[in-house]
């Protein structure tokens, strides 16, 4: 029998043992006499997430389906898991931009001193680079007029560097224009701008301009300072505010149906690391009213696929709804919710993926294919989670009438 | 649907690799000394770099000087960088490192243990303690539950030895695997695993009283 590296894990110091009756401290499933105590390493690594392989993932999830005391030890751990996530923040913009500021200043000492140090070993050579400072004056007059010269010429170099200022990344005529040719963006620097009475001169502008502020910016280096959503009443689309921290700080305004903040939101899924889950539950909020744009699907497809935290992946798979269209977009949002029900290793997840399957296939929009029968078969013999199982077979027998199986 | 799967791997591969040649570019491009080069590496990690020094040593100030301390280390060494791992598990590495000397130098100067005084009030409170609950103005009694629970919390992760603290936050804040981790720390998976499993121990000893 096959032996995972995971049994390995700490047999003798697996720690407390669960306070059970000994009737419940032994592990029943035949040919394994587990105590609670040796499975709970690996119920740690089960609640830690992607960790184990398949081989110990069904062991343990069978255990621990068995044994009451193992489940509430799983059902502490993801609490306590959940309760230190809740405390853990990222960094806020401030602390972030006084970081890269002290670490430009340190990099131009570095720079500095890298200098000085060429020039103190061109002048007096490698041997004499630690007490050059003490002896220069016993050089002889011509390495004297050399020092003159690599320290002018040295000034040259550094002096401009030390003298530079920031050049920002968009000009302030760039920010301007895009503001009064489409209403929704507010760069902080244009915030006594002024009317541009010019209406055609805006409207061309706005042509050229669409996507110029946004790839201006840089997006993989500006970071998102905030995000506000206000919701109006009645059926109209929430308004989103988007503080962007680049060289120069910008605002954005808009709903989703503007390209500037559809580009901002759809990056924000795409690079899903850089920003925290509050803000990437917003952004596939408002994309959900867009959910039929290809780069729209693609993004939530990808955000199911990849995101970190379980929340926002079952938002998105919940933003995909009626998001298949024809063709190609519906065979990716299919594969987007099967790949979900199979592979994710959250049991909200994987509900929420077989509550869309059914809905799918109650829409007739999923066809009786050999990869969706498979996933729900697998699904139904081996999810963890009585529900999934259920909610597979009965997805099997909507789907299943013209299959053998 | 098959095809559709296989089209979605390979567009998603394409991507990864279109993403790794561009970091390599940049890489080389700082190695030769192009400096924009490097601050666009250092703006690629340094917000998940500093998220994770911030979570281990709890204080904004000394996360501050991990942060820097860590890129100054990548500048001055990115020359003997020879792309025999990835440029991340190499920063990681090194930021890792620093962060465990830190702890360790911490840990071995008795006037640091104390946390950072903070606070018009002259108070002394760490990281966890700032951190706002949900909506705290709004309910004083929640405020004044949160600022201990955050307490708690803080004293629950003192406990941890430094390795234990970098292995639970990189595993459950930067979401790493734990091999990943054996290989930044250049230990064995299985080391990293019974950091993690003493790790969590701990904590849910120290905070059992908060479930």
């Amino acid at each position: 029998m096959q032996r995972d590296e995971n049994e390995k894990l700490m047999p003798a110091t697996a720690g407390t043992p669960e306070k059970t009756p000994p009737s419940q401290n032994e592990d029943g499933a035949p040919g394994n006499s587990k105590t609670c105590a040796e499975w709970a390493p690996q119920i740690v690594l089960l609640a830690a997430g992607e960790e184990l392989d398949a081989v110990a993932l069904e062991r343990v999830a069978g255990h621990v389906a068995e044994c009451a005391a193992c489940s509430a030890a799983l059902d502490r751990e993801k609490e306590l898991l959940a309760l230190l996530a809740e405390r853990r923040k990222n960094p806020d913009a401030p602390l972030l931009a006084e970081c890269r500021a002290n670490l430009e200043d340190a990099l131009d000492r570095e720079e500095e001193r890298g200098w000085l140090g060429w020039i103190g070993r061109a002048v007096f050579g490698s041997n004499r680079q630690a007490n050059w400072s003490s002896n220069w004056l016993e050089a002889g007059t011509s390495w004297s007029a050399a020092l003159l010269l690599a320290v002018g010429f040295s000034a040259g170099v550094l002096g401009p560097r030390l003298l530079r200022h920031p050049v920002a990344p968009v000009s302030p005529t760039t920010q301007k224009a895009a503001a009064e040719t489409t209403g929704n963006l507010n760069g902080d620097t244009d915030a006594n701008g002024g009317a541009n009475s010019d209406e055609s001169a805006s409207r061309e502008a706005s042509a050229a301009s669409t996507h110029s502020v946004v790839s201006a910016l840089d997006l993989p280096t500006a970071d998102l300072a905030g995000i506000n959503v206000m919701r109006p009443d009645g059926g109209d689309l929430p308004q989103v505010r988007l503080q962007l921290q680049a060289r120069e700080p910008v605002t954005l305004e808009g709903n989703v149906n503007d390209d500037n903040v559809e580009q901002v939101l759809l990056y924000m899924l795409n690079d899903n690391a850089r920003f925290c889950s509050g803000a990437r539950l917003d952004a596939v909020d408002l994309l959900r009213a867009r959910n039929s744009d290809p780069k729209v699907r693609t993004a939530l497809c990808h955000t199911v696929h990849t995101d970190h935290d379980a929340a926002v992946r079952l938002k998105a798979l919940e933003a995909l709804d009626g998001a298949g269209g024809e063709g190609e977009g519906e065979g990716m949002v299919l594969q987007t919710v099967l790949d979900a029900l199979q592979s994710d290793q959250n049991p909200g997840v994987r509900i929420e993926a077989v509550d869309t399957l059914r809905d799918m296939a109650a829409k007739g929009q999923v066809a009786s294919d050999d990869r969706a029968l498979a996933v729900l078969r697998d699904r139904m013999a081996k999810d963890p989670d009585t529900y999934i199982r259920a909610q597979s077979a009965a997805a099997i027998q909507e789907l299943g009438p013209h299959q053998k199986f | 649907m098959m095809e559709t799967s296989v089209a979605l791997e390979g567009v998603a591969s394409q991507a990864a690799a279109a993403k790794r040649a561009e970091e390599h570019a940049l890489v080389r491009k700082a190695q030769g000394g192009d400096r924009l080069a490097f601050e666009e590496l250092v703006r690629q990690y340094d917000r998940q770099v500093l998220r994770l020094a911030l979570n281990i040593v709890n204080r904004p100030e000394d996360a501050q000087d991990i942060y820097q301390e860590s890129f100054l280390r990548v500048y001055r060494n990115l020359g003997r960088f020879r792309f025999e791992s990835s440029f991340h598990t190499w920063l990681y590495r090194i930021v890792t490192n620093t962060a465990l000397d830190h702890l360790r130098r911490r840990t071995s100067r008795r006037e640091d243990q104390a946390p950072a005084p903070e606070g018009a009030d002259g108070g002394t409170r760490d990281f966890f303690d700032q951190q706002p609950t949900p909506h705290p103005a709004a309910n004083p009694e929640r405020r004044l539950m949160g600022r201990e629970v955050g307490e708690q919390i803080s004293a629950a992760m003192k406990r941890l030895t430094p390795r234990e603290r970098v292995v639970f936050e990189m595993k459950h804040n930067l979401g790493m695997r734990l091999r990943a981790i054996g290989e930044m720390l250049g230990t064995s998976e299985e080391t990293v695993k019974n950091s993690l499993f003493r790790a969590t121990q701990k904590l849910r000893e120290s905070l059992a009283g908060l479930r």
